[in-house]
């Protein structure tokens, strides 16, 4: 049969009927830049021009329901409905047909249909909301949280699979606008929008991550296969997170539990030519009883890897292990849920030997050299210098729904994080019994607790009220970088999202109020003994304006953040950046006014897409380090001084992106990332901003008609990345390196073994092993980035 | 109403009680950290006449650590023409009894090194001693002066360098790098 067939992919949604189409928007856009839109025109014969129409309907609430799939049956074909929860199928020929209807947090309904020559048919149908699906209570939650408005993005499964095995940071890179901050291959720091660190929040399974974020060394302590889908909200929009969040909040999800008897998994094997890196991952879950039905998942990780290459050389001593695992207990009744979690992080990561330096001196030699004096050869041996990190994160997690009321949720975590860090060589004086023990030791002990009711509807307004309570405790074991400390932190907010369908208009705000009281204690020998407080507001307002083909979106937000204990108390020489860094007691709390403008254009019925967002960050007391003028001198030499300051910064930008389905097969897309970050006070550049870039991607699907994600496809790569030419003009000790262009190549399958479907991978990144270095890699003094990157990876699901 | 009510109870009780756990402390929490290690902070240089005179001793001193004070660095004054045996002492003066960690460096001699380098009118240093495998320590040097005039020398202490190098030099790690101006009568 000749017809137009039009398969998209329904990517996992969780949000609650009728409330996602906003956040859902962009994840569609990527679905469909991803390669999963089909469209070839119908050269058929006449009889086989004619159409089923209609609306879905949430047989609830009335309310339109986007992205439900529908089926013929019979025939194969399929479609998806609109924002409006609009569909049609063309290109029919006369017959009678099974049309099925369905979207995964819905049951289906279908119809039987007889389409006769010359009519066009109309057929609605009203899908009833499932309440059984394990997460709803949280996922009625999200529709209201700001995502849409304050614009986000996000990496779906189908994309993660192309990511799988890196880490969470380099992941997310893959998202315009969001960069990483790397201290060699193996650290990496998502940076939002020129933000990084504490100004960013991570959410993880629901949890704000409370690791050791404040350091530039410091990389998330979450293993991204525990995530389904990966979303970062930019801006000051997370209001329902928490304070701090200046540039941003990172999402990580997991799948929701099952629901269905029978043990179920995934099996996730992959290899990576760099480091000779190997790593096994798996998800064995399953759920019992019908009364009260158990759901329950456990899932591990196993990763390692030796020494990179860059082109040329080896990096000695940058091999890395990870073992994490983590399980999950549920259980869901029609009116109430409850959740158990528990997921461990444990990595030991070598840093490039290269890169220990003693003083300035060591450094300039270093940057002269131009290339690592001493490069060795493969190991998957760990030396010194080393880190090794564990992470351990419960959460509890209650849900209570009512008609009459609204869902009430209730969540306690508590996490514990110990980093220890291993120098090149023991100190001297070091007795031979501690020889292996670490010269810095933290552990941060974090408690949070928190509760959300999502109120009822009133009439067109839906909304949320919340409070939360954090409280922490560092305790420095080793060395004396920064104090001992407790941090307790509460926090109010409340969010509303109007709307009333048909308006084009859809208006949210929130606010929130959070206090934050730290007590310091003993820095190394000192008592520091201080107590401070810091209280603020934050808050958002967004307007979104819908057309069919189009939409805007603005938002303004401002968000706070108080002074870290390593801004505040710092005090000593960071060996890895040869300065003396001076922490700033005086320092008072940060606040960003955040302004972005979005469109989205995404045609019906034509092969374009496009998106486009605009940010303007203003940002009061913004911290930074100022070089001083006069070097410290040390018995180790000269260092240069760096003190936290606090000066009016700005941040603005612009992310794009665009694609184009050539004929069905073959798809073009491209993206870019503009940023400039000023200090309005010095009148210079901010240190670290991402250069500017831009990318664009050819991708070609081998065969039209089987399902979007079954079909094998290559898809290539080219990145090109300029030279950051914005930067302070003093304070640095090199150049920013030169512009660089890189290309990738990723292809992927699904073979079928019997009735098994086997998911293959295979990409290759740095395709031209291209010599490089990246501005915002602080070893980019030290060594090249690395060479290529051959990977495969097979994922069994079962 | 009745049920509002009993909602929110309910909500209020186990928030309260998450908080309570919240709010719990461990006892050891706010301890004094351990594990302190030496450092170095003072390089003391003694310039013996070959010909026999008096010892001469120099100090760079820096015992409150980087940053506070700034180190006190004595002026190095020499006769010209004349031959030094130059040895060096790296000691931790922080706490209440010196701690020499020049016993330390000869030790580990294979991983350590220690570099003199000259400005001025000063002529460069040699080296005396030698590690286990043969390779220069350089704890024992000597200077020979000569006619009046002045310059910088720099003592430094490198950790693990590549002492096979064409410069080891600048290899390693710094440990010490101290300066000190040089007056030749």
């Amino acid at each position: 049969m000749e017809q137009g067939v039009a398969v998209v992919i329904l990517y996992p949604i969780y949000s609650s009927m009728g409330y996602l189409s906003l956040q859902s928007g962009f994840g569609l856009l990527l679905s469909l830049i991803i390669g999963s839109f089909h469209f070839t025109h119908s050269l058929s014969a006449q009889s086989c021009n004619l159409t089923i129409k209609g609306r879905v309907i949430n047989a609830e609430t009335g309310e339109p329901i986007p992205y439900a799939n529908i089926i013929i049956r019979s025939e194969n074909i399929g479609t998806v409905s609109d924002d409006q929860g609009n569909y049609v199928l063309t290109d029919l020929c006369a017959g009678d047909y099974t049309v099925v209807c369905s979207r995964i947090d819905c049951d289906h309904a279908e119809h039987h249909l007889s389409v006769e020559n010359g009519a066009v048919l109309v057929q609605d149908f009203r899908l009833q909301p499932n309440s059984i699906e394990l997460g709803t209570v949280e996922v009625t939650g999200e529709a209201v949280h700001l995502h849409s408005i304050s614009g986000e993005d996000q990496l779906n499964q189908a994309e993660m699979a192309g990511t799988q095995g890196i880490n969470l940071g380099e992941s997310l890179e893959k998202l315009p606008g969001v960069n990483t901050l790397k201290t060699g291959s193996s650290i990496a720091k998502p940076v939002v929008q020129g933000m990084s660190g504490q100004r960013i929040l991570i959410m993880n399974n629901g949890v704000r991550l409370e690791g050791q974020q404040w350091g530039l060394e410091h990389a998330p302590e979450i293993d991204p296969f525990v995530a389904e889908k990966l979303t970062v909200i930019k801006g000051a929009g997370g209001l329902r997170y928490g304070a701090d969040a200046l540039g941003g909040v990172i999402l990580v999800e997991p799948k929701a539990l099952p629901t269905a008897g029978g043990l179920h998994g995934v099996v996730n094997l992959a290899g990576f030519s760099q480091g000779r890196t190997g790593l096994a991952s798996g998800i064995l879950e399953t759920s019992v009883g019908k009364k009260l039905p158990i759901s329950a998942r456990i899932q591990g990780t196993v990763k390692r890897g030796g020494n990179m290459r860059t082109p040329d050389y080896f990096l000695e001593n940058t091999g890395l292990e990870e073992y994490n695992y983590s399980w999950a207990l549920g259980t869901k009744k029609e009116t109430w849920s409850a959740e158990l979690y528990y997921s461990s992080f444990f990595s030991k990561l070598g840093i490039f030997s290269g890169a220990h330096i003693g003083n300035l001196t060591d450094l300039q030699n270093a940057i002269e050299r131009e290339e690592p004096l001493q490069t060795g050869d493969f190991t998957y041996e760990l030396g010194r210098p080393l880190q090794r990190i564990a992470h351990e994160l419960f959460k509890a997690k209650f849900g209570l729904k009512t008609g009459n009321i609204g869902t009430l949720s209730l969540q306690y975590a508590r996490q514990f994080n110990r980093r220890q860090e291993f120098d090149a060589h023991s100190g001297y004086g070091t007795p031979p019994e501690s020889l292996d023990d670490p010269e810095i030791e933290f552990e941060v002990t974090t408690h949070s607790s928190e509760i959300d009711w999502e109120h009822k509807p009133i009439g067109n307004l839906r909304g949320h009220i919340g409070a939360q309570l954090i409280s922490q405790v560092n305790t420095t074991d080793r060395g004396a970088l920064i104090p001992n400390y407790e941090n307790l932190t509460a926090g109010v907010y409340w969010i509303e999202r109007w709307r009333h369908y048909p308006s084009p208009f859809e208006l949210e705000g929130g606010l929130r109020y959070d206090i934050r009281q730290m007590d310091v204690g003993m820095q190394g020998r000192d008592s520091i003994g201080q107590s401070l407080d810091f209280a603020n507001f934050s808050g958002a307002l967004g307007l979104i304006f819908k057309q069919p083909a189009w939409r805007a979106r603005l938002s303004v937000g401002t968000a706070w953040r108080a002074p870290h204990v390593n801004e505040l108390y710092s005090d000593g020489v960071h060996h890895g950046s040869a300065s003396f860094e001076s922490g700033n007691a005086s320092l008072t709390q940060e606040r960003a006014l955040n302004t972005s403008l979005g469109f989205d254009w995404q045609p019906e019925n034509r092969p374009f897409r496009a998106g486009l967002n605009l940010y303007y960050n203003q940002i009061s007391n913004y911290i930074f380090l100022e070089p001083s003028a006069e070097p410290v001198l040390t018995i180790r030499g000269a260092f240069p001084a760096f003190e936290y300051q606090q000066a009016d910064a700005r941040i603005m930008g612009l992310d794009a992106r665009a694609s184009w389905d050539l004929n069905g097969q073959l798809q073009w897309s491209a993206q870019t990332s503009l940023l400039r970050g000023w200090n309005r006070d010095l009148e210079d550049h901010l240190v670290f901003m991402p250069a500017d870039r831009v990318s664009t991607a050819l991708r070609y699907q081998f065969g039209t008609k089987e399902a979007a994600s079954n079909a094998p496809f290559i898809r290539l790569n080219a990145s090109q990345v300029f030279r950051q030419s914005r930067t302070p003009a003093k304070g640095d000790y090199a150049p920013a390196p030169p512009a660089y262009l890189l290309l990738d190549l990723e292809a992927g399958t699904t073979l079928n073994l019997g009735r098994q479907p086997v998911e293959l991978g295979l990409s290759v990144f740095n395709l031209m092993n291209t010599r490089y270095r990246e501005y915002l890699n602080r070893f980019r003094y030290f060594a090249d980035e690395i060479g290529r990157n051959v990977s495969l990876r097979i994922k069994v699901p079962f | 109403m009745n049920q509002i009510l009993k909602f929110f109870t309910l909500g209020f009780i186990a928030f309260s009680l998450i908080g309570i756990t919240a709010c719990q402390k461990d006892d050891d929490d706010m301890t004094d950290p351990g594990n302190e290690q030496e450092v170095i902070t003072t390089v003391q240089l003694e310039f013996t006449p070959e010909l026999g005179g008096d010892v001469l001793t120099f100090v760079f001193s820096d015992p409150d650590g980087p940053g506070g004070q700034a180190p006190a660095v004595d002026n190095i004054e020499l006769a010209a023409n004349t031959t030094y045996e130059v040895t060096v002492e790296f000691i931790d003066n922080s706490g209440s009894t010196p701690v020499f960690i020049t016993d330390e460096v000869q030790e580990e001699a294979e991983e350590h090194l220690v570099c003199y380098e000259v400005t001025g009118d000063l002529s460069p240093l040699t080296i005396k001693d030698q590690d286990m495998n043969g390779d220069a320590l350089g704890l024992i040097a000597t200077m020979m002066t000569g006619d009046a005039g002045s310059g910088d020398l720099t003592v430094s202490l490198k950790h693990e360098p590549v002492k096979d190098s064409a410069t080891p030099c600048s290899t390693g790690e710094t440990d010490v790098e101290a300066t000190f101006q040089v007056t030749v009568n």
